[in-house]
């Protein structure tokens, strides 16, 4: 493995915060690595609160890390990396088209050029016919296409994804889980998606982190080795069952310390 | 099935009644209440339950509104005050607005003057006449200033409170895609800032006329208020009511067109319109 071929390396990533009224210190991520391959589809799973959205922030810039080193690989043309965000995450004062151009228009491109850019991917992720509607005129689950729309726009080298479906019902999760399938297939971008669905992780990803309760550390790196393209049946399939009945077994492990940890309460 | 489909899409007679603004139920009732307001104040007076002397009635009202439109008696009256509105309301929006923006968006500029603000926004502005008197005279500039005093606090605070409120998560989104601070404030602090600007608007509107009548009630000889102070002195309180029925129209009027300018904002807000 050479470094050229890594899309993402972060080495010893350690996150503290300070508590403003208690000035307590607490540890979020310690000594977090991880290697990321061009190409490759990555999801992170853990209990909730163990960090992983906070380590999406880190790479995106959004959060800076207390300590440890992040290399994103930087292409010639598009962004770095581009974020997908959890729910609610369009302007209400934009029509589709103007949420989508948005990462086109604060790279500098002209509003006009912009917009002629984010057709294409409006229609790929499929809300062609949207364009100019509005946030509120749209389900959860197309919300979050346009959310997907704009991320694609700025051709990021890294796409971030932070619990993109966690707020849709079942079955449009279920939807959007092979839509994203569907599109990350024509081009292959590489991939870190975060969620708390162990089932999400395993069907969409070639690796699956699975992390630790606070402070967030890596527990284990399992490889998904089930055939693409993959359909949603693939579930359905003992080894499906074998991989999540694996991932399940490190997280209830956590849940369990997690409980006796505040078990008095 | 026939008359499924002429309900369904109207013949041009339909279409085109003869009193179409009263199909629009917020006209309609709001003609109504008015009425019905009128009605009661009349039927009082003639029943004996209010003296007209102190309170009048409608009809005299309305016999003394033709004589005051027909001899012009009252226009210029109208006009002073009008100008006196106008130039202190759109001096308010001028320095409110931009004002308001900074302190909401500079932190800096808020730690500096934020503790201000409570401070003159709960002092009586009219407190400070004597001094606007002094300062600014008797004349056309002291009733603007007046205007201004009682009108520039709440388009500022409400424009401040409008960039204050952005959600988080929408400098997140701007950082995220790398935006600029200009990008950020025009894509995302504005928008927010927005619906807060017009309420300060439309709060700022009554302040202004509310500074009008204080300021010609303190030392004036043309105005609307002048009019009904001086009307009320010689006991002509018929010249009082239309005087303050002047300013309610003018009030109910200019909101209306302010909530015209709010409806072309609205889009984008479920569930208003």
């Amino acid at each position: 493995m050479t470094d050229q071929q890594l899309a993402l390396s972060a080495r010893d990533v350690r996150m503290e915060y300070r508590n403003l009224t208690t000035r307590e210190r607490f540890v979020a991520i310690e000594t977090f690595s991880l290697d990321i391959n061009e190409g490759e589809f990555v999801s992170i799973v853990g209990p909730s609160g163990c960090g992983k959205s906070t380590f999406l922030k880190i790479v995106n810039g959004l959060l800076d890390a207390t300590a440890g080193e992040i290399k994103v690989r930087q292409t010639k043309a598009g962004r770095q990396d581009a974020m997908v965000f959890q729910d609610s995450a369009l302007f209400p004062w934009y029509k589709v088209v103007d949420n989508v151009a948005f990462g086109l228009v604060c790279a500098g491109v002209a509003r006009r050029e912009a917009e002629q850019r984010a057709l294409p991917l409006i229609k790929l992720v499929g809300l062609g016919g949207f364009e100019a509607s509005y946030p509120y005129q749209l389900s959860g689950g197309m919300q979050q296409r346009a959310n997907l729309a704009r991320a694609l726009t700025v051709d990021p080298a890294l796409l971030l994804m932070d619990e993109p479906f966690a707020a849709l019902d079942a079955q449009t999760r279920e939807i959007m889980q092979v839509e994203l399938l569907r599109i990350w297939n024509a081009d292959k971008k590489t991939v870190l998606f975060v969620t708390h669905q162990i089932d999400e992780a395993i069907f969409l990803s070639d690796r699956v982190i699975v992390m630790s309760a606070r402070p967030g550390k890596i527990l284990a790196d399992i490889k998904i080795d089930l055939q693409r393209p993959r359909n949603i049946n693939v579930k359905r399939t003992p080894e499906f069952q074998k991989y999540e009945e694996q991932v399940w077994e490190l997280i209830s492990s956590q849940l369990q310390s997690a409980a006796g940890q505040f078990g008095g309460s | 099935m026939a008359t499924l489909t002429k309900a369904a899409v109207p013949s041009q007679e339909e279409a085109r009644p003869r009193f179409a603004f009263l199909r629009n139920e917020r006209v309609l009732y709001g003609l109504l209440g008015f009425v019905v307001l009128l009605g009661a104040w009349e039927a009082a007076s003639r029943l004996g339950l209010i003296k007209t002397s102190l309170m009048s009635s409608p009809s005299r009202v309305v016999e003394i509104a033709i004589d005051a439109f027909g001899s012009g008696e009252i226009w210029p009256h109208m006009w002073i005050s009008f100008q006196e509105w106008l130039f202190g309301f759109a001096i308010s929006l001028a320095i409110g607005i931009p004002i308001g923006l900074a302190l909401g968006w500079f932190r800096k500029a808020e730690a500096l003057f934020g503790m201000l603000i409570p401070a003159f926004y709960s002092t009586p502005k009219v407190a400070l006449a004597p001094l606007v008197i002094l300062v600014a005279g008797i004349g056309f500039e002291a009733k603007v200033v007046t205007v201004v005093l009682l009108t520039v606090m709440a388009v500022m605070v409400n424009t401040m409170m409008g960039v204050m409120a952005v959600d988080k998560r929408h400098y997140d989104i701007a950082r995220s895609f790398g935006a600029s601070r200009w990008l950020t404030f025009r894509a995302v602090a504005l928008p927010t800032a927005i619906p807060f600007i017009l309420t300060g608007i439309r709060i700022g509107m009554g302040r202004a006329l509310v500074g009008v009548v204080v300021a010609e009630f303190l030392s004036s000889t043309m105005g609307i208020g002048f009019y009904i102070t001086f009307s009320g002195a010689v006991a002509d309180t018929t010249r009082v009511m239309l005087g303050i029925l002047i300013l309610g129209i003018f009030g109910v009027i200019v909101g209306e067109l302010i909530r015209r300018v709010d409806k072309r904002f609205d889009a984008w807000r479920p569930g208003i319109h």
